[in-house]
């Protein structure tokens, strides 16, 4: 059950694109490669838009183009407003967007978690948003229910991060 | 009222599940004509139905890929809406109902104060809220049992001889020997009695020569890591040191397992999903719809579908008939009942432990049946489940966890000794899940470090990040998360039952359950030695243990000055004890009703000691006692 693509321009799915990579230490092809058949992308940013509105959505990509020849974890620390003690509305929003690449959901911009756990998101984007959740790779691991791998490879260590999309920045693993 | 249909039956059995299925499977195969009432929905043609309600729930509980309960968006509010099991045909208890009122909570129990409750004159802690749940679907509860398939401890079965406490099984060990025997077949249990060996000081016993009928589960690094780090661990039998002055080994073995390491029965090996809770994606673990294949397969088996067994009727001294109640749902969720009856010359109850009870209270104008014992929904148990967790030492090896199956070994070694005499004894069960069962993760850690908030403990200093800091930070922590889950082999207490609410019904006028229940001192001590081992694991580990318990919530309790937490474990038991004292027991060794003798009654409801295995490989091994004494019943 996969929401059905919209019609927002190419280019500005690509900057949203470029932007995610930027806010999740992950490669822009590797969350919209070139040959595409879940179109996660596209697909996030059109929902994170009905959920926010044009103004918020624009806004957000605004501030990304203007510092988007910075270095990745520049761009993400400005739009997360990491040195700031609140963070604004704006950077709540591009929580949200980190939050739908790792989890696969929706979380209300600004909403937290309380006793013990964290907040319920609105809602689980789609069954693909699940399989594809960076949080996985990032654990060097698989989605709990969706596993690629083969019998017995849990007595083995996994590969290397760099091995599983991540934008080291050196071109090596960990 | 009509009768069923023109075939004649031989059996009539009430529940599609572990039990059930392996009767009906047992009985067709010899020929009898056997029709399973199944309450719920019908086995789906794919599970891709059910993974599709896993990965879109908000919640990924284990009631989370079966007919839904929950809304897949939440309110605003950030609620996840329930729904109220007065207005569903087959509502079962769930985990998203724990703690809440009837409107969302199957089961009728008092709910939480807000303060944990003092215990009695006798040391008892009352008004706690029974936290283990049950599907009612076509398969069962066990689509998402766990896999575990370890046999009971020779002493298990007898408690009162050995230990002087509670009752003795009325089935020898070596009688269960076969019993388990022919049920790690009909699994395709993978283990290796060589690894299970050294479980021998416990009184665990194998047959000479027996062989499993698939090679063992390799075991994760979370396991190989805590084996390494407690080798050569003893702790004492009791805490304060009086009773038991014996010093007991620590150690790991890999567990016995309801999953394939090769192809059986046609299905796949396992791929390390990490999700045999709440559901297999790819049946590599068996589940009760294998056997039900199999029962459907000898051609004498027909399933009747959403059909609710509501009355067994008893003329004289044999039953005569079951009424039961077939719904249909239509997409505006409004009910339509239509009620029939079934005639057969045998009656098999094998619709889980609580609805057992409920069915047999149910009947004869709720007056009850086969209750001259007065045991009918009473020693309502569990295994009790009290969870630690740690992280390993950040100069260590990540431990690596949310990788393979959720377990695939445990410490048995603690399962049996003098100590039983005074406290609840238990297994410790490695996760292979990081902090998934005590925390919500990796969700709830994500969200902390994201959000810059500390729900999960590891964001002390309620950092938000993103980037290349984001992924390494939760690289670091996720990948050093692991836990251990203790369960214990749970009193058996005459007051922890199940009855009929008076007030509560569901969609089809059917009274709910009542639940009255708590623990008693033999139970919480158990809970205390088993806190102390987990902590001096963690120690010699050098991890850093993050077990909390909240206060006044559904399961906690206070013991001796401590608060602790304990979660279901799934496992009910108890409810229709099985003992050869008709006045003290329901079924005999064989299930069979002792006052109605065409009726077997079946399940982990017969127990009449919950022991320290995960129930369900024995209670299918006495699912195949039964079925055997359903033949020569049949014979006769």
């Amino acid at each position: 059950m996969t929401p059905t693509p919209g019609s927002a321009p190419e280019a500005v799915v690509q900057d949203f694109a470029d932007m995610s990579a930027a806010l999740t230490g992950f490669l822009s092809s590797v969350l919209k490669p070139s040959l595409d058949p879940v179109g996660l992308a596209r697909i996030y940013y059109e929902f994170a838009l009905k959920q926010v509105g044009e103004t918020n959505m624009s806004n957000v990509l605004s501030a990304f183009r203007v510092i988007k020849t910075q270095p990745p974890q520049t761009i993400a620390d400005t739009l997360l407003e990491v040195n700031k003690s609140d963070p604004s509305p704006q950077a709540n929003i591009v929580q949200s967007i980190v939050a739908m690449w790792y989890l696969g959901a929706w979380y209300r911009p600004g909403v937290k978690g309380s006793g013990g756990f964290g907040p319920t998101p609105l809602q689980v984007v789609s069954s693909q948003a699940y399989t594809n959740g960076l949080v996985w790779k990032v654990m060097q691991s698989h989605p709990m229910g969706f596993s690629p791998l083969t019998f017995g490879y849990w007595s083995q260590e996994p590969g290397p991060l760099s091995t599983f999309g991540v934008n080291t920045g050196n071109g090596g693993g960990q | 009222m009509s009768a069923d249909t023109p075939q004649q039956y031989d059996v009539v059995i009430v529940g599609a599940g572990v039990s059930g299925n392996t009767i009906a499977w047992q009985l067709g195969k010899a020929g009898k004509k056997v029709l399973i009432l199944e309450a719920g929905v019908a086995v789906p043609d794919s599970r891709e139905d059910y993974m599709e309600n896993f990965y879109l729930a908000l919640a990924k509980t284990p009631e989370s890929p079966y007919p839904s309960i929950a809304e897949r968006k939440s309110t605003p509010k950030g609620d996840i809406t329930i729904a109220d099991p007065a207005k569903l045909p087959t509502p079962r208890a769930t985990v998203l109902g724990l703690g809440k009122g009837p409107d969302q909570s199957y089961l009728v129990q008092l709910l939480p104060t807000g303060k944990n409750a003092a215990p009695d004159q006798n040391g008892n802690v009352r008004g706690l809220q029974f936290s283990s749940t049950y599907e009612r679907i076509g398969g069962g509860t066990s689509w998402h049992w766990l896999g575990t398939s370890l046999r009971e401890l020779e002493n298990d079965l007898q408690m009162k001889t050995k230990y002087g406490v509670f009752e003795d099984w009325p089935v020898t060990y070596p009688e269960m020997q076969g019993l388990w025997a022919q049920a790690e077949q009909a699994i395709g249990v993978a283990a290796s009695t060589v690894q299970q060996e050294p479980l021998e000081g416990v009184g665990l016993k194998f047959p000479p020569g027996y062989q499993y009928p698939m090679g063992p589960i390799p075991i994760s690094l979370v396991d190989q890591t805590i084996s390494t780090a407690i080798a050569g661990m003893q702790v004492p039998g009791m805490l304060d040191g009086d009773g038991d002055p014996t010093m007991y080994d620590v150690f790991v073995t890999p567990t016995p397992q309801g999953r394939n390491s090769e192809p059986y029965q046609d299905r796949r090996v396992c791929a390390g999903n990490t999700n045999c809770i709440p559901i297999c994606p790819i049946q590599a673990k068996w589940d009760p719809t294998v056997t039900l294949g199999q029962a459907l397969d000898t051609g004498n088996v027909t399933v009747s579908y959403q059909s609710v067994a509501v009355n067994v009727a008893v003329e004289g001294l044999n039953a005569t008939r079951i009424d039961y109640l077939v719904w249909s749902s239509d997409a505006n969720g409004n009910i339509t009942k239509e009620q029939k009856f079934v005639s057969a010359k045998i009656y098999v109850l094998a619709a889980h432990a609580i609805e057992n009870a409920k069915l047999l209270l149910l009947s004869n104008n709720k007056d009850g049946i086969c209750n001259t014992s007065k045991q009918v929904g009473c020693n309502l148990m569990d295994h009790v489940l009290y969870l630690t967790w740690a992280l390993i030492d950040p100069n260590d090896n990540p431990i690596w966890g949310y990788r393979g199956p959720l377990a695939t070994a445990g410490i048995e070694s603690l399962r049996d000794g003098a100590f039983r005499k005074h406290r609840s004894s238990f297994r410790m069960e490695i996760g292979n899940e990081g902090w998934n069962f005590p925390s919500g993760d990796p969700y709830t850690t994500t969200m902390d470090f994201i959000q810059g908030t500390n729900n999960a403990q590891l964001n002390g200093k309620n950092q938000r990040l993103g980037g290349l800091a984001l992924v390494q930070q939760l690289n670091s922590v996720l990948t050093r998360q692991f836990r251990i889950g203790v369960m214990f082999d749970q009193a058996a207490l005459p007051q922890n039952r199940v009855t009929l609410d008076e007030k509560y019904t569901d969609a089809l006028g059917i009274p709910r359950p009542h639940i009255d229940y708590g623990l008693d001192p033999y139970t919480m001590e158990g809970f205390r030695v088993a806190a102390d081992v987990c902590s001096k694991i963690y120690e010699r580990m050098g991890a850093t243990e993050f077990t909390r318990t909240s206060v006044g919530q559904t399961g906690d309790f206070t013991y001796k000055g401590k608060d602790y937490h304990y979660y279901g474990a799934g496992h009910v038991m108890g409810t229709h004890r099985m003992g050869t004292d008709p006045d003290k027991s329901v079924v005999d060794a064989s299930q069979r009703s002792h006052d109605v003798p065409n009726l077997w009654v079946v399940g982990s409801g017969s127990f009449p000691t919950a022991c320290t295995a995960n129930p369900t490989l024995t209670l299918m091994g006495l699912a195949f006692k039964s079925a055997k004494s359903i033949l020569a019943a049949l014979a006769y």
